[in-house]
């Protein structure tokens, strides 16, 4: 009780000065861990293949190849694959962005179906894949849309509409009415309102939505596995390719690893500022 | 007098719009017309598959064998009784909780370091979230290639530590496989918790610690009475996203393991596409998915609430 009024004066040097060093080698650690794995991958695809089994390792080769990159886009259709992941991502993204817009939209400024239509948009992001992926399969095998690119696409516009929806939700509720307002008294339809004022003031977080859902279908894999198989196939799903023969395709895995981490994460740091919301679907700020 | 003009906030284009009937129409239902298409989308290829596997659930769902013949309760049955299904779930749940932990320990002693700036920061920050845009098959990949015995560098690293040979199979021996699968989720979903509670750190405004500092409060107490109840509701926030993910996990086992040695790494999902998709017991695998989509249901319908209790104001 007596105590605290006496320590009272030396508080301040105390509070500053412990944590620095600590802070420092833990960040210094997880970003070594980090790193590794992805210098590793790295290292293994331009490392001549009779380096794979050398032990001690080879920490980086003394005659990089490029060998396994070739391999790996042509003979293991890593090419095709990239393609695929590209098109499909593309085409989901837009359409998961444009749909999305347009229900956030009507949800922020109308309150459409109240908070029971949000809700149930945001349950969708919480449903397993598995308990979808089924059916969904034995649909696509009877109107024909298994493996093409078609039908993947419309799955991926689903499965990230909810982080759309919500994000844009989050955006259009920190976005003032007032210009869409004045837009509707100068006689504008809602239309107008919404397409030619409230869409080019909210650019910024339409990007950034587009951003995550493109990296979330880039990077997808299990939709891909169960819906696609001989022609519409992504490039996550051409790794298993490599199972199976371990030790033989190490530098074919690897090339196309760092083949297809590449746009994601450049994109991902690029749009970081806007992570936050993108992880929590725009319930919290970053 | 107007030759539709470009500039669409004009008033005079007030007038030609009343005669246009469908415009006048799709302008008083705007805001059901913009929800319309997801709204469409989320249920043909949602809630139908869903209400369609119910239905597949009951019967027995076979390419070669015609006329699905209801068969009542049995798939749901030979789910429930069958061992390899239970120790699934109980491995997920393991996995889930251990990855979730793990991860919420660490997220938040990141947070705790990055959350005042110093020099390089803004390149700390932008390698520490790395993880997130990776897929998880890449993630799955990579650690195979670390880990893997007789020349991933692991072993060899914790050799010339330990100053011993040291020959462990982590993708094959029994405790070292869960070791494994839990470091490459730690590797790629940290950063999803330091991410958050980063953000949820700098919203706590700095006058409360000035407050605790002017009455003698130490980092500890700190910490403890100003931060953690600050940060309450974004790491329930966090825990809630996270696990509701982490139960999923399929990808990383799918490439390191898969499934094995055994059925030693089937979780859930993996258990469940292998009946599905590698067996073809399609009614078995959907009255499985529904049994889990029930369980996952409740998990939502716990954390959500708390989350919503939790949230300020």
């Amino acid at each position: 009780m007596t105590q605290t009024p006496a320590t009272r004066p030396g508080i301040r040097h105390r509070r500053r000065r412990r944590p620095s060093v600590g802070r420092f080698v833990f960040l210094g650690l997880f970003m070594f861990f980090v790193l590794a794995p992805i210098y590793w991958m790295f290292v293994t695809s331009i490392k001549p293949s009779d380096d794979y089994l050398a032990i001690p390792p080879v920490w980086f080769p003394a005659e990089p190849t490029t060998v396994h990159y070739t391999a790996a886009l042509f003979a293991y259709r890593g090419l095709q694959g990239i393609v695929n992941s590209l098109v499909v991502s593309l085409a989901a993204t837009v359409l998961s962005v444009a749909v999305g817009t347009a229900m956030a939209y009507s949800l922020a400024r109308f309150n459409t179906g109240g908070k029971h239509l949000s809700f149930w948009v945001l349950s969708q992001r919480f449903l397993p894949p598995i308990a979808v992926v089924l059916p969904i399969f034995l649909i696509y095998r009877s109107v024909g849309l298994h493996d093409t690119r078609l039908g993947l696409i419309i799955a991926y516009t689903v499965f990230t509409l909810p982080v759309s929806v919500w994000m844009m939700l989050a955006y259009f509720r920190s976005m003032p009415r007032s210009m869409e307002d004045a837009a509707l008294v100068d006689g504008c339809t809602q239309w107008q309102a919404f397409w030619q004022v409230a869409v080019p003031l909210a650019a910024p977080g339409i990007v950034a939505a587009a951003v995550f859902a493109f990296i979330a279908c880039w990077t997808e894999f299990f939709f891909a596995l169960v819906l696609t198989s001989r022609t519409a196939f992504t490039l996550p799903t051409v790794f298993r390719a490599f199972l199976g023969f371990q030790g033989a395709q190490y530098g074919e895995a690897s090339a196309l690893a760092i083949v297809s981490l590449a746009p994601s994460i450049a994109l991902g740091v690029l749009a970081q500022r806007h992570l936050v919301r993108g992880l929590t679907l725009g319930a919290v700020r970053g | 007098m107007t030759t539709d003009a470009t500039s669409a906030i004009s008033p005079a284009r007030r007038q030609p719009r009343r005669r246009a009937g469908l415009s006048e129409w799709s302008d008083r239902h705007f805001r059901w017309l913009l929800v319309v298409p997801a709204v469409l989308l989320i249920l043909s290829l949602s809630v139908y598959p869903l209400v369609f596997s119910l239905w597949v659930s009951f019967v027995n769902y076979d390419f070669q064998i015609p006329g699905h013949a209801f068969v009542g309760l049995k798939n749901f049955s030979m789910v429930i009784f069958d061992p390899v299904a239970r120790w699934s779930l109980v491995l997920t749940i393991l996995l889930s909780s251990a990855n979730v932990a793990i991860e919420l320990g660490l997220g938040l002693a990141l947070a705790l370091a990055m959350v005042r700036s110093f020099p390089g920061r803004g390149l700390v920050m932008s390698v520490l979230i790395i993880p997130l845009f990776i897929s998880p098959v890449i993630v799955g990949q990579a650690w195979a290639l670390l880990l893997q015995r007789p020349f991933g560098p692991m072993n060899y690293l914790l050799g010339q530590i330990l100053g011993q040979e040291v020959t462990i199979g982590w993708l094959t021996e029994s405790p070292w496989l869960y070791v494994a699968l839990i470091i490459a989720d730690v590797w790629q979903w940290t950063p999803f918790m330091f991410v958050i509670l980063l953000a949820g750190l700098t919203a706590i405004p700095p006058n409360l610690y000035e407050a605790a500092e002017l009455d003698g409060v130490d980092g500890w107490q700190a910490f403890r009475l100003i931060t953690l109840p600050q940060l309450a509701p974004i790491i329930m926030l966090a825990i809630t996203f996270r696990l509701l993910d982490a139960v999923r996990l399929f990808d990383t086992i799918f490439i390191m393991t898969a499934g094995g040695p055994g059925t030693k790494t089937y979780t859930s999902s993996f258990y469940l596409y292998t009946v599905g998709f590698t067996q073809f017991h399609l009614s078995q695998a959907t009255a499985g998915s529904w049994i889990f989509l029930i369980l996952t249901a409740l998990l939502v319908g716990l954390l959500v609430r708390r989350l919503v209790k939790s949230e300020p104001a």
